[in-house]
């Protein structure tokens, strides 16, 4: 059972991009055969944030428009043999491919690979009837600010409209201390306006810019985020895994209160 | 071309309003745009059509409703032309055999909707709405009467359209970034204040301004339908 998952946000600068990144890596970490479709024709950067720029010959716009087969153009990813990488082309613009053909083109992927994530562009236009056309379910990526909010509300009812099967919820770069200081709306807040399905939390954190600039995916790592987005890619393939608690191990006293204790 | 056909309902079914200088290409593309995304809020209804501004000729009118019924669930039982718009009108209103349910749906002129209104969606009704969930920011109620929103109201929403200072709009927690009710306006203040307990209020207009208080006994008694 093939599922295809676009990763979405309506705004631009949330994470949609990072969050592909991570949830593919992470979902092949677990064993499943995953490819990652960039979408974003002519902003290409999920190859950057993979590490796998240097390797790219042939595009989605090429295999679209038959100059190379779809198998040509995907990248095997240097960590993960069962990863691989559909990136977009840089030269193009986003009328170069249409829904149908997406569709077409996913529905060739579905036979091969267990995972198929698309990375959405921003905006609601062409590139995002693109994204949105072949798959089976959404994950929503927001921050927990009006814009982002106000945005991802927008695509949840574009998608509903769609028919989309199942919708679910990413709030991403959240700050606990700012929560509790009541200068960030929290989890809760979030999910009384969209109330839709949360599958996970990321909190906002400097190893998440690292591993953006090294081209490393820092999902399973044992940093929080990585965490988190770990426990996201359980539960895209079923598994219950209890929420991670963002607030008490944040911060750097907290981890040395840690070490004491694991000693 | 966007905006060439702007789809409206009344009591005696979809009404298509379409500019006069909109070509037929353009319009069918819209058309299809727009049922679908209404598909969803007509489901399986079956409701009578007519056709507003531009004229067409009946083929043109016959390729539209087969793509209304390629996009939609919807099922559209005759179109009604201009002449016999007004004879159609009486028909159904004086119809003698209509269920007591539906005599009363039809005297409060009431239409229900249930789900989330989310942000960019337009809710447009010539009678009075009742809203079975949320209004978002960004979402709009258009209605002609009154508006009930049995959730939170954080969007805009315009009761009486037609200039009828009468509607009131009631909504268990009540946040509306702007309320129209007739031709007065009043909008939230520019800072955002803590969300206190919901709290259902009732908003009605009085000596030419919208006043929002609690939906009390006494305001109840007020209200005229």
């Amino acid at each position: 059972m093939s599922e295809v998952i676009v990763v979405t946000s309506g705004k631009g600068g949330v994470g949609k991009t990072t969050t592909s990144a991570n949830v593919g890596t992470g979902l092949a970490k677990l064993d499943k055969k995953v490819v990652l479709i960039d979408t974003d024709i002519g902003l290409r950067n999920l190859d950057v944030v993979m590490g796998l720029e240097n390797r790219i010959v042939y595009n989605l716009v090429d295999v679209v428009e038959g100059n190379c087969r779809a198998k040509q153009a995907m990248i095997k990813d240097k960590r993960y043999p069962n990863l691989y990488l559909l990136p977009s082309a840089q030269t193009r613009d986003k009328t170069s491919v249409t829904p149908e053909q997406m569709k077409k083109l996913v529905e060739e992927l579905k036979e091969e690979f267990d995972y198929i994530i698309l990375d959405c562009p921003a905006g609601i236009e062409q590139g995002f009837k693109n994204a949105i056309a072949g798959a089976d379910r959404a994950l929503i990526v927001t921050t927990p600010e009006v814009s982002a909010i106000r945005d991802a509300d927008r695509i949840i009812g574009l998608l509903e409209a769609n028919e989309m099967k199942k919708i679910d919820l990413i709030v991403n770069r959240i700050r606990m201390d700012m929560v509790k200081k009541g200068d960030m709306m929290s989890i809760e807040d979030v999910l009384e306006i969209l109330a839709i399905d949360l599958i996970g939390a990321v909190p906002d954190d400097e190893n998440i810019v690292i591993a953006t600039n090294q081209g490393e995916p820092l999902v399973g790592n044992n940093t929080l985020p990585g965490q988190a987005y770990m426990n996201i890619c359980k539960r895209i393939i079923g598994e219950e895994v209890p929420m991670l608690d963002l607030a008490g191990s944040n911060g750097f006293f907290a981890k040395i209160g840690k070490l004491f204790k694991k000693n | 071309m966007k905006n060439s056909v702007v789809v409206k309902g009344n009591k005696y079914g979809i009404v298509l309003s379409i500019k006069e200088d909109a070509l037929i290409e353009d319009i069918k593309i819209e058309i299809a745009d727009k049922i679908k995304e209404a598909s969803k809020f007509f489901k399986n209804a079956s409701s009578a059509i007519s056709f507003e501004g531009k004229r067409l000729s009946d083929d043109e009118k016959q390729q539209i409703i087969e793509i209304i019924s390629e996009n939609s669930d919807l099922n559209i039982v005759c179109i009604v032309d201009d002449e016999r718009k007004e004879e159609f009108k009486n028909a159904i209103e004086t119809k003698p055999e209509i269920s007591t349910e539906a005599m009363i749906a039809n005297v409060t002129g009431g239409q229900f909707y249930r789900g989330t209104l989310r942000s960019g969606q337009v809710l447009e009704s010539e009678s009075s709405v009742v809203i079975l969930g949320d209004v978002n920011p960004g979402a709009k109620i258009l209605s002609g009467g009154n508006v009930v929103v049995l959730g939170s109201l954080k969007g805009t929403v315009y009761a009486g359209l037609s200039g009828d200072e009468a509607a009131f709009v009631v909504a268990l927690d009540m946040w509306p970034s702007q309320i129209r009710i007739g031709d007065i306006i009043a909008r939230s203040g520019d800072k955002p204040k803590k969300h206190s307990k919901p709290e259902t209020k009732i908003a009605y207009v009085e000596d030419g301004n919208i006043y929002i208080e609690s939906f009390s006994k006494e305001v109840r008694k007020d209200i005229k339908l």
